[in-house]
């Protein structure tokens, strides 16, 4: 009897997780890698001066540093795949091949997730409290991150399929994963500036520009989820 | 056929280009006063990025069909489409620059469809970026219509973005928009003129660049069976 759908996600899913708990390879070095970022951005506040309002330019400097980490992320998730021969595995076994999709995007807004939780305190702590803190809730600031990273996540996981198969592998990923990234960092770039920033007409503002964000992960999101099924069997 | 439409293709935008000049009314400066002459690179530009609009519409219904069907000849037809759409595109964008720096007196202002439409020339040529990046001859053509298909919804972004953020000192929308060009009838016959002598221009290309593959097919076809 095969097993069931859910049984088959929590499969490929607790693979993933396994396979990352036994080394940290991948969050050790987004997370990482993340807080470097933050360090080269303190030259440029440094070279600015001191009359530069940092908290102006830190929601897009946030997810400028997400965009690259999430790519690192999405790139390392399948280059062990394909290279020991995980994917093929996984075709030869009885797995519909949407549940392939659904639990690699979910192992990948996982990781991110968990990457966002231990830099974005940091963040915080390094360039908007100590500059008149946040403006807008806590809150905000988690429904921006995660309802960007579902798209990134999402769009993300058939992108780095594709690019994990081809000749130039990150590079690839990065020259599709950018453009067709830009909608949602914009919305999620105005959303997290309005948590960050906050204002009288914060809270309609904010859900105005995530449903942008809301809009964009369920059309992408889908549209990745149909594709998938080429990819993966090509 | 192909050349009597490409003959007429250039006879009409060349038409269309003297009666710019000549025929069709000129808008003034804000001032009300002074001719604004910048204005006639209208009767180009939006013919163009109208076309390559439409032509990369056709290329990402080659896509999908190809993904359907898998058929060899569909990816063929969605690279030309491609091909046609990425000349349409770098068309759209020197004269757009153009007509940027003469009205805005900037090279380059990011502004929401200039921005969105930028977005699209990379992900046009990202197209090929791919393409390119894949050995195998299926995987390569499988690739490529599910980018081509995703990047696709770039177009509707950017060809809706000036209606939907209609702000004065954008990108001018010319048509019930906040150009404040007036189309007279003399404006709208130069401009269909012109708009479907592009089309006719970029129907034949893609009719030309596919014969010339078919062409090249052939001819791998025949280099087998002689040297096999």
């Amino acid at each position: 009897m095969r097993p069931s759908s859910w049984r088959q996600f929590v499969a490929i899913l607790r693979k993933d997780i396994v396979m990352e708990l036994r080394t940290f390879e991948m969050l050790t070095s987004m997370t990482l890698y993340t807080l470097l970022t933050m360090v080269i951005y303190q030259i440029a506040f440094t070279a600015a001066g001191g009359g530069l309002d940092v908290r102006l330019v830190t929601p897009g400097l946030i997810w400028v540093a997400f965009v690259f980490t999430s790519m690192l992320g999405l790139n390392r998730s399948f280059v062990h795949e394909k290279d020991q021969g995980v994917i093929e595995a996984i075709l030869l076994s009885p797995i519909d091949r949407p549940v392939i999709f659904l639990a690699k995007a979910a192992g990948n807004l996982l990781f991110l997730t968990i990457v966002e939780a231990v830099t974005i305190p940091v963040f915080v702590f390094l360039f908007v409290l100590s500059r008149g803190g946040l403006g807008g809730p806590a809150w905000m600031l988690v429904v921006a991150l995660f309802g960007a990273s579902v798209g990134m996540a999402g769009v993300g996981t058939l992108l780095a399929t594709i690019s994990v198969n081809t000749k130039g592998r990150d590079f690839i990923l990065a020259l599709m994963f950018m453009p067709l990234m830009y909608p949602l960092l914009t919305a999620a770039v105005q959303a997290t500036s309005i948590a960050i920033l906050g204002g009288v007409d914060a809270v309609p503002a904010f859900w105005r520009w995530m449903a942008w964000v809301g809009g964009y992960d369920a059309i992408m999101v889908l549209a990745a989820y149909g594709l998938y099924e080429f990819v993966i069997g090509a | 056929m192909t050349y009597a439409l490409l003959a007429l293709g250039g006879l009409l935008t060349t038409a269309a280009f003297v009666m710019a000049f000549t025929y069709a009314p000129v808008a003034l400066l804000d001032d009300g006063m002074r001719p604004d002459i910048s204005f006639q690179i209208f009767y180009f530009h939006v013919p163009v990025a109208e076309a390559s609009f439409l032509v990369f519409a056709v290329a990402a219904v080659y896509c999908v069909r190809f993904l359907l069907k898998k058929d060899r000849i569909l990816d063929t037809k969605a690279r030309i489409a491609m091909e046609v759409t990425l000349l349409f595109v770098i068309l759209t964008m020197v004269t757009g620059d153009l007509w940027t720096r003469a009205r805005w007196n900037v090279w380059w202002e990011w502004e929401p469809r200039l921005t969105t439409y930028f977005l699209m020339t990379l992900l046009v040529i990202g197209y090929f970026v791919v393409r390119n990046s894949v050995d195998d001859e299926e995987r390569r053509a499988t690739y490529a219509a599910v980018f081509g298909s995703l990047a696709f919804l770039s177009a509707p972004i950017s060809f809706t973005i000036t209606r939907v953020m209609n702000n004065v000192g954008n990108h001018p929308v010319v048509f019930g928009g906040n150009a404040g060009l007036g189309t007279t009838p003399q404006a709208l016959v130069t401009f269909i003129i012109a708009q479907v002598g592009m089309l006719a221009l970029a129907y034949s290309i893609f009719q030309l660049r596919m014969r010339e593959e078919r062409a090249s097919e052939r001819l791998e076809v025949v280099k087998i069976s002689l040297g096999g």
